[in-house]
């Protein structure tokens, strides 16, 4: 009879600690969630421009990580300056990526509009980096020692972990540059341009394919700000990609395919989502209650909270 | 008079002598680890070949085929642990619990398109997945969560299906595997099979033609799932263990549909020809290389994956086709010309 003392200042305690634990949980549950919504921004820049769900995307961001790992490890920068290299690197590795393997098949399939033989090759992408990987770097779990790793502050009366609220400035940061790059620029009209229409633009001078490479190529970067905002709290391993994977393409889908700030807050309303309810059970069943949730979308709303209306 | 071979009866020739090949191996196979591989091979074929039904014929992309793996394997297996119940019989009861899940997750999944349809499939198969791992109990049954189930050693029982020999089960699965091939061949070639095949390709031109395209995919996905559950029971009595991860897993479902895709989906040879080719690699690369480089069978995995998906959009079975067919001629035009000797 722990939880109904009979008297009431008793009464009123515990239910202070249970706001309290829902609160902080809640916050956590937002700080992790706005980098899963960080990491599903690649993915459904990619979805909106090029009409294909890269199941590569959780090993890019493995490739991100490992990258952000070794430069840390080596020369022991700190883990946000590390962005200054990851980041192009991890640019022209989607960018050739999508240039040498995906683009063949797309070329193949030029008339269908959502090419399934495409999915396949990012999935071959996907076993050959997870796997790669495994030989190169091994199976263990590794955790580099930042001068991050484990601080925190305090926010009012609840504990903030100070890596992981970077990590929320940092998905906020990117989201937005990534608004401005699509609104303001050139390139970005050009990306929006063959998003909503590949043969117009086309017919417009827009080089689909180069446009192509480029979105690939900024999907790629945004899950090496991601990688390397992981860094500091977060550890890596030949298969962290899969974690993400699968929560990806349930936040994509919850923020409508293709929505930049669908993407943030679906990955928050599933981060605090997991946060919540892995208080009052077994944190294993929390993940089947994302997927219940996500089928639940599908058949309910396929376009997602924010998506368009499309004809998929 | 001329005793010539028309290309109508090498074909069935050569079938027939490949049937015999396969039936007569066990005989030169005497290794256990070998007929373990070709029962394996056999096994994956078979998947294949069911999963084809729809992600083939159907033109869609299921990649939450494993579920009903998982289902057949343990409704028989549960069934046999508790009321003592031949797997034989179990099978078939698994297989059409598989068959009505599948009917009632393909009714919503199927209006969906393209990436959301194989999204999908992936949520509902992982969504079973993380059920059986929470459960320990449902009502008197024992799921006994992650840790699976163990089935106990009875020694040779044919009531049982359990068999200390490995060449019992290779007789049962090419069995099965013939009947599903045969299924599959009787499918593509009767009006099912053009709806199919229609549905997929350009759904509403067939709509507008009058085929119930979501009633034939849904017939096909029954029939897909029935088939797929009771390669679970065979999977289960192989084994007599099985857990969550392994038969409920996202890798048995990609491995499916890679095998389908590399072979050539929507034909009936290419599941076996994927296996083929698959198979073997992912084996021994298993058994010599991943001592000193863990995963390099998945890397060869994908290569071929890629590759084949590059330049052999449709699969082996497009070159290896025409190379029979090469073969097949010569050896009609060879046999006429002997026969026209004769005469």
């Amino acid at each position: 009879m722990l939880l109904a003392p009979s008297k009431p200042f008793l009464r009123n305690r515990v239910k202070e600690v249970i706001m309290d634990l829902i609160l902080q949980a809640t916050v956590n549950g937002i700080l992790m969630g706005s980098i899963y919504g960080l990491t599903a921004l690649g993915l459904t820049l990619i979805f909106g421009v090029i009409k294909v769900i890269n199941f590569a995307h959780g090993s890019l961001l493995m490739v991100g990580m490992y990258t952000a790992y070794w430069l840390i490890l080596l020369t022991g920068i700190n883990p946000y300056l590390a962005l200054i290299v990851v980041v192009p690197l991890l640019f022209f590795f989607g960018y050739y990526m999508q240039e040498i393997v995906i683009k063949p098949v797309f070329k193949a399939e030029r008339d269908v509009r959502e090419p399934i033989t495409v999915i396949i090759v990012t999935t071959g992408v996907w076993y050959v980096l997870d796997n790669l990987s495994l030989i190169l770097f091994g199976a263990e779990y590794r955790v580099v020692k930042t001068s991050l790793s484990g601080k925190t502050f305090l926010l009012g009366e609840l504990i903030v972990s100070t890596p992981k609220f970077y990590g929320f400035v940092a998905t906020i940061v990117t989201a937005v540059l990534l608004y401005w790059f699509l609104k303001k620029t050139r390139m970005g009209k050009a990306i929006m341009a063959t998003s909503f229409d590949r043969d117009a633009a086309s017919l417009m001078g827009i080089n689909q394919y180069r446009i192509y490479n480029i979105a690939f190529g900024i999907g790629t970067a945004t899950a090496g700000v991601a990688g390397c905002v992981l860094i500091p709290f977060y550890y890596v391993f030949p298969t962290v990609g899969v974690i993400f994977d699968i929560r990806c393409f349930i936040i994509v889908v919850l923020g409508g395919l293709g929505s930049i700030h669908g993407a943030v807050l679906g990955g928050i309303i599933i981060g605090v989502i997991e946060s919540v309810f892995a208080q009052f059970m077994a944190s294993t069943w929390t993940e089947g209650i994302i997927y219940a949730i996500f089928i639940l979308i599908l058949f309910i709303k396929p376009s997602g909270l924010f998506g368009a209306r499309q004809d998929w | 008079m001329k005793i010539g071979l028309n290309r109508k009866a090498t074909n069935y020739l050569l079938l027939f002598l490949a049937i015999i090949f396969v039936f007569i191996l066990p005989l030169f196979l005497k290794s256990p680890t070998y007929l373990q591989i070709m029962i394996l091979l056999f096994f994956y074929a078979y998947l294949t070949t069911s999963w084809n039904l729809v992600g083939g014929f159907a033109g869609v992309l299921p990649l939450g085929h494993s579920a009903f793996v998982g289902i057949g394997a343990y409704t028989s297996t549960i069934l046999y642990l508790h009321y003592g119940l031949s797997p034989w019989i179990g099978m078939f009861a698994g297989g059409l619990l598989a068959a009505l899940v599948g009917v009632i997750i393909g009714k919503p999944t199927f209006q969906m398109r393209g990436a959301y349809f194989a999204l999908t499939t992936i949520a509902i198969g992982e969504g079973i997945r993380v059920m059986v791992e929470n459960i320990n109990k449902i009502g008197p049954f024992t799921v006994n969560g992650p840790r699976g189930l163990l089935i106990p050693l009875t020694g040779t029982s044919f009531v049982n299906f359990q068999f200390l020999s490995k060449i019992p089960y290779y007789y049962i699965i090419l069995t099965m595997l013939i009947i599903v091939l045969g299924i599959t061949y009787i499918i593509s070639r009767r009006r099912i099979g053009y709806y199919l095949a229609g549905g997929g390709e350009e759904p509403e031109a067939a709509q507008a033609l009058g085929v119930n395209v979501a009633k034939y995919k849904l017939i096909a996905m029954a029939i897909s799932c029935f088939l797929t559950a009771l390669a679970g029971t065979f999977y289960a009595q192989l084994m007599l263990y099985f857990y969550p991860k392994g038969i409920l897993g996202l890798d048995l479902s990609f491995e499916i549909a890679f095998i389908a895709l590399i072979g050539g989906r929507g034909t009936i040879a290419g599941p076996i020809l994927g296996a083929l080719v698959l198979r073997p690699v992912n084996e021994f690369s298993r058994i010599y290389l991943s001592g000193f480089l863990p995963g390099l069978h998945l890397v060869i995995f994908g290569l071929i994956l890629i590759i084949v998906m590059i330049y052999l959009p449709r699969g082996l079975q497009e070159p290896l086709s025409k190379v029979y067919n090469w073969f097949a001629d010569k050896l009609v035009a060879s046999f006429s010309f002997k026969g026209a000797e004769k005469g």
